[in-house]
């Protein structure tokens, strides 16, 4: 009888433990993401949806046809892959060579360094955008620089169609290295110091111990920071509004500006942005499954 | 997915016991050390530039900023700032961003470490299902909901309140914040939990006197990682929140990319208005978020 109770009681606590949690996550996630793929097949267009005057019908694929025939789609898209390839050859190897820099060396001022190199990530992005946009518009420090080196270096930079994607990846090399530092730092303290001075006694190099011991040892966090890149890309959205909104004639666009615009700017078409948003999450999904095989294929060093 | 555990040593505290190294070594080390100090001060100087940049020109006025782009202000104009802070109503919006923040990570804190008992020391068949959804919602982006966020809203009328922007950033914080707690809770005994059921506790006296207290290093890892996020965000709010009178400080200094990008000095003092919070927050505190930063990493 006793035990029952306890049971009971158990029951009761767990319940109320774990409700308001959940329901916030169904009702805010859950749900919402459920709705988003329902609605990416329909033709809903404003108005009620429960109950309204205008039937929803479904559609089919229609809307992912239209916007894979859409070519501000791919644009986007084509910036995405950009800014991920930025970040697996800009981000990732400059925050490792900083993080072993700082690991290796007895550099003095550590913390100095440290705080200094991690400082523009805490920012907000909006303001980063706002601040590089006024550094490399025509009127800017940038252009002054620049005609320094070269009298009468006009400024196109950012109103070049061809050459606009060009500024904004910098300043996400700028923005995002620290946080790559920081996660190859903190991992880099975990090695275990007597394994390297093992190697250094047998005779290693500086050069072979970090290919054989470091590197290897770090795989793992290689391919999360990868994993990382590959979603932040997706999520980017921020720094290209404060800084070009997508401009000139769209061409700066990312996928979640593209899905923002087509929601939010002039007429809202809701089933045609919710297709885009559904297409990035299966996108990353995908990408990151794809990461995982190639993690499997070469890495595994770890042991 | 590979996770990045959350005992981090503390970067600066950890010294290591200084090596004898052999001449040869040391000659190789102090061509090495150079090199890597010189790449290291070289992106520390490339770091900060441009924000000491920023905030030398927001003493400028818009006339001297076109004639002296790069140098120091000749004439230290300060009030720059007073106008910024009234075109752009920055009282109101620090106090809304104060407020978002704040209300979200103590929510956010308290129903994730509540779910992660349960889960970490109730059983129920529920636990892989529930728990499992959260670690999944971990991987979502908020842009992959907002178009029906937008819309829930506006059905219940939430739109442009300031529920309306708190509700979805608790349930955006949820997944993360249930997903460390869990990971930390396991760690506690068992034996810790059970001996006091015997004592006669209940799980919510349990809750409050053994596990709040013992979940100090997940709660500031997580309040940090919250901070951080919800202080930044911008999607979500921009689109929920439209009167002037509840827009957080990234939204309110949108108004000085557009409408008053030519007018230099008042807009450099409203982006270093908008910097500077977090900024504090950041050398205050700074230990303390890299080491949340590396530990939430595995929010991809």
């Amino acid at each position: 009888m006793k035990q029952h109770l306890a049971k009971k009681e158990e029951r009761r606590a767990y319940l109320l433990l774990v409700l308001p949690a959940v329901l916030l996550y169904f009702a805010v996630i859950a749900f919402p993401m459920v709705f988003s793929i329902g609605m990416s097949v329909s033709d809903y267009s404003g108005g009620q949806i429960f109950g309204g005057s205008v039937p929803i019908n479904y559609v089919g694929f229609s809307n992912y046809t239209r916007m894979w025939k859409d070519q501000y789609f791919w644009i986007s898209l084509k910036n995405n892959v950009y800014i991920v390839l930025i970040s697996i050859f800009g981000q990732i190897p400059l925050g490792f060579v900083l993080a072993y820099a700082l690991h290796r060396n007895q550099v003095r001022r550590k913390g100095f360094f440290q705080t200094v190199i991690y400082l523009p990530s805490v920012i907000s992005s909006v303001i980063v955008g706002i601040l590089w946009q006024t550094i490399f518009s025509p009127y800017g420090p940038f252009t002054e620089l620049m005609q320094y080196f070269k009298p009468g270096w006009e400024n196109t930079l950012l109103s070049n169609p061809r050459t606009a994607m060009l500024p904004v990846l910098l300043v996400m090399l700028w923005f995002y290295t620290g946080t790559y530092f920081i996660i190859f730092l903190a991992n880099l303290q975990k090695i275990d110091q007597e394994v390297i001075e093992a190697a250094k006694i047998d005779g290693a190099s500086e050069w072979q111990s970090l290919r054989y011991v470091i590197l290897p040892a770090l795989s793992g966090v290689i391919v999360t920071s990868s994993i990382l890149a590959i979603s932040g890309s997706l999520k980017s959205f921020d720094l290209i509004f404060g800084m070009t909104a997508g401009n000139p004639a769209r061409r700066t666009s990312v996928l979640a500006l593209y899905m923002y615009d087509t929601a939010f700017r002039g007429a809202p078409k809701y089933p045609l942005a919710n297709a885009i948003s559904t297409f990035m999450v299966a996108f990353s999904f995908l990408l990151i499954i794809i990461t995982k095989l190639v993690e499997k294929r070469f890495g595994g060093r770890e042991e | 997915m590979k996770i990045i555990p959350q005992t981090i040593a503390d970067p600066i505290k950890e010294k290591q016991p200084r090596r004898k190294k052999n001449l040869v070594q040391n000659e190789a080390g102090i061509v090495s050390r150079l090199f890597f100090g010189v790449v290291l001060s070289l992106f520390s100087v490339l770091s900060i530039l441009p924000l000491v940049w920023l905030a030398l020109s927001s003493f400028k006025t818009t006339q001297e900023f076109q004639m002296n782009r790069l140098g120091l202000p000749l004439n230290w104009f300060f009030k720059n700032y007073l106008f910024a802070w009234k075109i752009g109503n920055m009282g109101t919006l620090v106090l809304n961003s104060l407020f978002y923040t704040s209300i979200s990570t103590i929510a956010v804190i308290f129903f994730s470490l509540a779910a992660a008992f349960a889960f970490a020391k109730i059983k129920s068949k529920a636990t892989p299902f529930l728990y499992g959804s959260f670690v999944i919602g971990i991987l979502l982006t908020i842009q992959s909901i907002m178009v029906p966020l937008f819309l829930m809203a506006n059905t219940v009328n939430l739109l442009d309140t300031r529920l309306g922007v708190l509700i979805p950033y608790v349930g955006l914080g949820l997944p993360l914040g249930v997903y460390l707690c869990t990971e930390y809770v396991k760690s506690i005994h068992d034996s810790i939990v059970e001996s006091a059921r015997i004592d006669g506790a209940g799980y919510f006296k349990i809750f409050g006197v053994i596990i709040l207290p013992m979940a100090k290093p997940v709660v500031s890892t997580l309040a940090i990682l919250n901070v951080l996020t919800v202080w930044n965000e911008f999607m979500m709010i921009n689109i929920l929140v439209s009167r002037e009178t509840l827009k957080s400080l990234p939204v309110g200094i949108m108004k000085f990319s557009s409408a008053l990008s030519s007018d230099y000095g008042k807009q450099f003092a409203a982006l270093v208005i908008g910097l500077l919070p977090l900024l504090l927050f950041y050398l205050v505190f700074r230990n303390k978020i890299t080491e949340g930063v590396s530990a939430g990493a595995v929010k991809g």
